[in-house]
C-alpha cells in the first residue's frame, strides 16, 4: 500500500488518497489521467482489469481498476470524473492498455462520455439509433423513445467510425471515416451461426481465405443487467448471475455471494466453504467438458460433442439430487447454502472422480492424437504474453500464454487456501496449448475435489443473515476465478437495500477481442478453430 | 434387347422421372413469398457490397488442379471395369499414364501449388 | 357426422406410446380444429394425408437458433441422454430455408429482434415456433429490462410455448410432442395461413 501511496504522489502530487478501502483507491483530476496513466505503465501496472463508468448525480466519472501482471494482487484504483453532463469527455488510454479500446466504448455506450483520440468511438451493445445513455440516473426509460426496431441497420451505420479530439480552442471535435475501403469483401459472421458459441456478430474483412480485419459487434443478448441490478435487492440480485456465464453459473454466484458477505460481515461457516468450493470445481469441470465438446464439434467432430455432454450429464445429475437444478443451480445465497447436501452428495462425487480421469484419457485417444486434429491446431493462433497481458486475456486462454493469472493463486477465497493444486501453465499460446490446458484443467480439478470431499466440516450450511440485506455505504470488490477468467464484481453501496451501481468483470469480453490480432493473416477456418480454443460465452460479455 | 436400345431407355426413363417430380412439385405445392424470402442469407444480416468483383487466383488454381485429378479419376473407371481382360499390355499402358500424371503432381507440390498463400 | 370427426380427430393422434389423455391441452386442439372448419379447411383426414402428416411430424428439422441458456438445454436435448434423434428431428440445419422449426431458445432483445423477424422471414413454409423458456414467452427474469422483447410472440406468431427458466430437456420434448399433434392435424395442401405480427404486437390474419 505505502509503495502504491508513492507511486501515485509522485505522479500527481494533489491526488486524493481514500481511507479504509478494501484495495488502494485515489482519485484524480481528468487533467492528469494521462501522465498517472503513462507513469503507471512505465512502472510495469500492464493489466487494465476493468473500466467501470460511474454516474455521481452531479457529475459522470470512470473508474479505473489496473495491477500489475506479475503481482496482480497489488490493485490501483484510479477515479476521475467531469462535472460536465452535456458533453462529458476524458482522454483516451486505449494506446496504454489494448482493451481499454473496448471498455471506452462500453463507458460511451452507457454513459455518454466520450473518450478523446479514441479511433473508434462507436457504441459497443446497443443499436447506433438509440436515443439515450441508460446507466445515467437521469434515463428516460419511456418505451416509445425506443421501440422495437424492425428493420437491421443500414451498412452504413456499421461502418461510419466517429472519432473526437479537443482542439486549440478546448472544444470537441467529431469526425467520422469508414471502417473498411469500398471494394473490400466483408463478410457476415453470425448473429446466427452454429459456431459463434452464442450471438456474435463478427464483419469478417477477407482477401480470398484469409482474414485482414475483424469488427465485432456485440449486444445481440445485451440484457441491462447491471441498470436492473440497481433496482434489485441484494438477495434477488443473485439470480441474474447464474444467467451471465450459464456455463460456469455458480462460480459467478459464488463471487456475488462472497462480495456481499464481506460486505457485510456475514461469516461463512466452513462447511458452505467446502461445498461450495467442490460445487464449483465441479461445474469448472462441466464448462471445460462443454468447451471441449463445441470445439472438437466445429471441428467436426460430432462424436467428440456427444461425449462430453454424456459425462457433463453425471454432473448435471449431482446438481440435480442435491440442490434441484440442472443448468441453474440456484444452491449459493447469502450467508452460506441454500439447504444442506444430499447424503449421497459425497458418494455420488467419490464415484464420479475415477470415472471422469478415465473419460479423460478417452478423449484423448479420439481426439488429441488424430493428424487432423493437430494439424489444424498447431501452431496457430499464437498469442504471446505480452499481448494476452494487453488485451487482459486471463483463464485458460491466459495460461496457455504463459502468465500465471490464476485468482485462486493470487487472492485465495472459499477453501482454495486449504487445498494442493498446481497452476497448469505453456509457453507457447496456440490453439493446441488452449486445447490442451483445459483437460489438463479438469484433472486438476478432481484433484481438489478430492482433497474437500471427505473433509466437509459438520456444522452449520448457513449463517444468520437479515431479513433485510443492507451494507454499509462504500465499494466492494470480489475476484473469483470463472472457467474462463477473472470475473470480478464491484458494488457501490450508498447504505440502502438497493445497490447503487454494481458492475460485472468480464473475462469473455478480452477474449473476444483478442481474436482481432490474432487472425490476423490466419484463414477464416482457423478462426473457427480460435474461437473454439477460447471458449467464450456471449452473455457474459454483453451482460 | 440391345445395349443400345437399354441405354435410350434408360435415358428416357430418367429425363421423366426426373421432370415428373418438378412438374408434379410446381403444380401442387403451396406458396407463399415475402421480400425477406428473396434476398441472400448470411446469417441475419443483410449483404454488403456487390458478389460480382474481383476472385482470387488462389481459388482458381485449386479448382484447376482438382479438375485434373477428377478427370483422372474418370479415365481411370473404364480400365478398371475391363482390367482382366486386358491383361498384362493394359497395365502397362494405365501405369504410363499415371506416371504422366504423378510427373504433374509432383511438379505442382514442389512448387507449392498445394498450399494456400 | 362433424361431431364424431372431431371427436376422432383430437382421440386419434398417435404419439409414440402416450395415449391423448396424457397429454394437457387438448382444448386448443379442439379449438384449432373449429377454427378451421369455420375458415373452410379440410380437416376430415384421409388416409393420404395421414400418412404425409406421419412423415412431416416425424422429421421436423430444426434451425440452431440459441441465444443465451435455454441454448444449452437444447443442445442436451440434441445429445446422448435426452435424444430428440428419437423422434427424427436431429439433423438441425444452419439455413433457415432447408429448416422447419425455429426453436427460440434463449433472450430476444432489442438488436436482435429484426435478425430474428429476418431468419423467420427467410425459412419456408411450412414453418413452426416453438418458443422455450420463460424469457421468450413474457421476457422472463429480464422482464424489467430497457432492452429485453417481452415475449417473442411480439414478434413472430408461435405455435407452441415450453415454459421453465431453463425447461427440463424432457419438458422440451414433451413441447416437441405437441407441435407433432399440431402438425398432425394439418392438411399439407391446404395449409393453414400464418397469422402476421403488426408493430404494436397484435397478431392478426391467418388461423392460429
Amino acid at each position: 500500500m505505502e509503495n502504491l501511496e508513492k507511486i501515485i504522489l509522485s505522479l500527481a502530487p494533489d491526488a486524493k488518497i481514500e481511507e479504509n478501502t478494501q484495495r488502494f483507491t485515489a482519485t484524480i483530476a481528468p487533467e492528469k489521467l494521462r501522465k498517472v496513466a503513462e507513469g503507471l505503465k512505465a512502472k510495469g501496472f500492464d493489466y487494465l482489469m476493468c473500466l467501470t463508468g460511474m454516474d455521481y448525480k452531479d457529475s459522470l466519472g470512470v473508474i479505473y481498476h489496473i495491477a500489475p501482471s506479475n503481482d496482480e494482487a497489488n490493485v490501483i484504483v484510479l477515479k476521475t470524473s467531469t462535472p460536465d453532463r452535456e458533453n462529458p469527455n476524458l482522454p483516451t488510454v486505449s494506446d496504454l492498455w489494448e482493451i481499454a479500446y473496448f471498455y471506452e466504448r462500453e463507458v460511451y455506450d452507457f454513459y455518454g462520455i466520450i473518450f478523446t483520440n479514441h479511433p473508434d468511438m462507436r457504441r459497443l451493445f446497443l443499436r447506433e439509433d438509440w436515443k439515450g445513455f441508460p446507466f445515467r440516473k437521469d434515463y428516460d426509460a419511456n418505451p416509445a423513445l425506443n421501440p422495437i426496431p424492425e428493420k437491421v441497420p443500414s451498412v452504413e451505420s456499421f461502418e461510419n467510425v466517429p472519432t473526437y479530439s479537443i482542439d486549440k480552442d478546448g472544444k470537441l471535435v467529431k469526425k467520422e471515416y469508414p471502417l473498411f475501403s469500398k471494394d473490400e469483401y466483408v463478410v457476415n459472421f453470425g448473429p446466427q451461426h452454429p459456431s459463434t458459441h452464442g450471438v456474435l456478430h463478427l464483419r469478417i474483412s477477407l482477401e480470398g481465405e484469409i482474414i485482414k480485419h475483424i469488427d465485432p459487434h456485440f449486444g445481440y443478448i445485451h440484457r441491462g443487467v447491471e441498470k436492473m441490478c440497481e433496482s434489485m435487492t441484494y438477495p434477488q440480485m443473485l439470480y441474474l448471475t447464474e444467467r451471465l456465464d450459464y456455463l460456469c453459473g455458480t462460480m459467478n454466484r459464488h463471487a456475488l455471494c462472497a462480495c456481499i458477505e464481506k460486505a457485510a460481515g456475514i461469516e461463512v461457516p466452513a462447511r458452505a466453504q467446502y461445498v461450495r468450493t467442490i460445487i464449483d470445481e465441479l461445474t469448472r469441470i462441466a464448462s471445460h467438458l462443454i468447451g471441449w465438446a463445441c470445439m472438437c464439434n466445429d471441428m467436426g467432430s460430432i462424436t467428440a460433442f456427444i461425449y462430453g455432454m454424456r459425462d457433463r450429464e453425471k454432473i448435471m445429475d449431482i446438481y440435480e439430487e442435491t440442490a434441484g437444478g440442472r443448468l441453474m443451480v440456484n444452491y449459493y445465497v447469502i450467508g452460506g447454502l441454500a439447504a444442506d447436501i444430499h447424503p449421497n452428495f459425497q458418494n455420488r462425487v467419490k464415484e464420479f472422480i475415477p470415472y471422469m480421469r478415465k473419460m479423460i484419457k478417452e478423449y484423448h485417444v479420439l481426439f488429441t492424437g488424430n493428424p487432423i486434429a493437430y494439424g489444424r491446431m498447431k501452431n496457430i493462433g499464437i498469442l504471446s504474453k505480452e499481448k494476452a497481458v494487453a488485451l487482459g486475456v486471463t483463464g485458460p486462454s491466459g495460461r496457455a500464454s504463459g502468465w500465471a493469472c490464476d485468482v485462486r493463486k493470487i487472492e485465495p477465497y472459499a477453501a482454495y487456501d486449504k487445498v494442493n493444486f498446481e497452476e497448469v501453465l505453456h509457453k507457447e499460446g496456440g490453439t493446441f496449448d488452449r486445447y490442451m490446458i483445459r483437460l489438463e484443467e479438469i484433472e486438476q480439478s478432481l484433484r481438489i475435489i478430492e482433497q474437500l470431499i471427505d473433509n466437509i466440516p459438520e456444522g452449520d450450511f448457513k449463517a444468520k443473515v437479515p431479513a433485510i440485506v443492507k451494507i454499509p455505504a462504500g465499494e466492494y470488490y470480489q475476484r473469483v476465478e470463472n472457467a474462463r477468467g477473472d470475473f470480478s464484481i464491484y458494488i457501490n453501496s450508498t447504505g440502502d437495500k438497493n445497490p447503487y451501481r454494481v458492475k460485472f468483470r468480464s473475462p469473455c469480453l478480452s477474449l473476444i477481442t483478442a481474436l482481432c490480432p490474432l487472425c490476423d493473416k490466419e484463414k477464416i477456418a482457423d478462426l473457427i478453430m480460435i474461437s473454439g480454443s477460447m471458449d467464450y460465452v456471449i452473455p457474459c460479455v454483453d451482460r | 434387347m440391345s445395349s443400345g436400345e437399354i441405354f435410350i431407355v434408360v435415358f428416357i426413363t430418367a429425363i421423366i422421372l426426373v421432370s415428373a417430380a418438378l412438374v408434379i412439385a410446381m403444380l401442387i405445392s403451396p406458396r407463399s413469398t415475402n421480400e425477406q424470402k428473396g434476398e441472400p442469407y448470411e446469417c441475419g444480416i443483410p449483404t454488403r457490397g456487390t458478389s460480382w468483383m474481383q476472385f482470387k487466383i488462389g481459388y482458381y488454381l485449386f479448382a484447376i488442379l482438382f479438375l485434373m485429378f477428377d478427370v483422372e479419376t474418370v479415365l481411370l473407371f473404364p480400365w478398371a471395369v475391363i482390367m482382366k481382360s486386358l491383361g498384362v499390355i493394359g497395365l502397362c499402358s494405365i501405369l504410363f499414364f499415371l506416371f504422366i500424371l504423378v510427373l504433374g503432381l509432383a511438379y505442382a507440390w514442389k512448387k507449392g501449388a498445394l498450399e494456400w498463400k | 357426422m362433424e361431431e364424431r370427426s372431431v371427436g376422432m380427430e383430437v382421440k386419434d393422434i398417435k404419439i409414440r406410446n402416450m395415449k391423448t389423455e396424457d397429454f394437457n391441452d387438448n382444448e386448443y386442439l379442439e379449438k384449432y380444429i373449429a377454427e378451421l372448419r369455420q375458415s373452410g379447411m379440410n380437416v376430415v383426414t384421409e388416409k393420404l394425408d395421414d400418412v404425409i402428416n406421419w412423415g412431416r411430424s416425424n422429421s421436423v428439422w430444426p434451425f440452431t437458433f440459441a441465444t443465451s441458456c435455454c441454448g444449452i438445454e437444447f443442445m442436451c436435448v440434441a445429445a446422448a441422454r435426452n435424444d430428440f434423434a428419437r423422434f427424427g428431428w436431429e439433423v438441425t440445419r444452419n439455413s433457415p430455408r432447408q429448416a422447419d422449426v425455429i426453436f427460440v431458445s434463449g433472450t430476444i432483445v432489442y438488436k436482435m429482434a429484426p435478425v430474428l423477424k429476418r431468419l423467420y422471414d427467410q425459412m419456408a413454409e411450412p414453418k413452426y415456433v416453438i418458443a422455450i423458456g420463460s424469457c421468450s414467452i413474457s421476457g422472463g427474469p429480464f422482464i424489467d429490462s430497457y432492452h429485453v422483447v417481452k415475449g417473442v410472440d411480439q414478434i413472430i406468431p408461435v405455435d407452441v410455448y415450453v415454459p421453465g427458466c431453463p425447461p427440463r430437456p424432457e419438458a422440451m420434448l414433451y413441447g416437441m410432442m405437441q407441435l407433432q399433434r399440431k402438425i398432425k392435424l394439418e392438411n399439407f395442401f391446404k395449409l393453414p395461413k400464418k397469422p402476421t405480427v403488426t408493430a404494436d404486437g397484435n397478431t392478426e390474419g391467418g388461423n392460429k
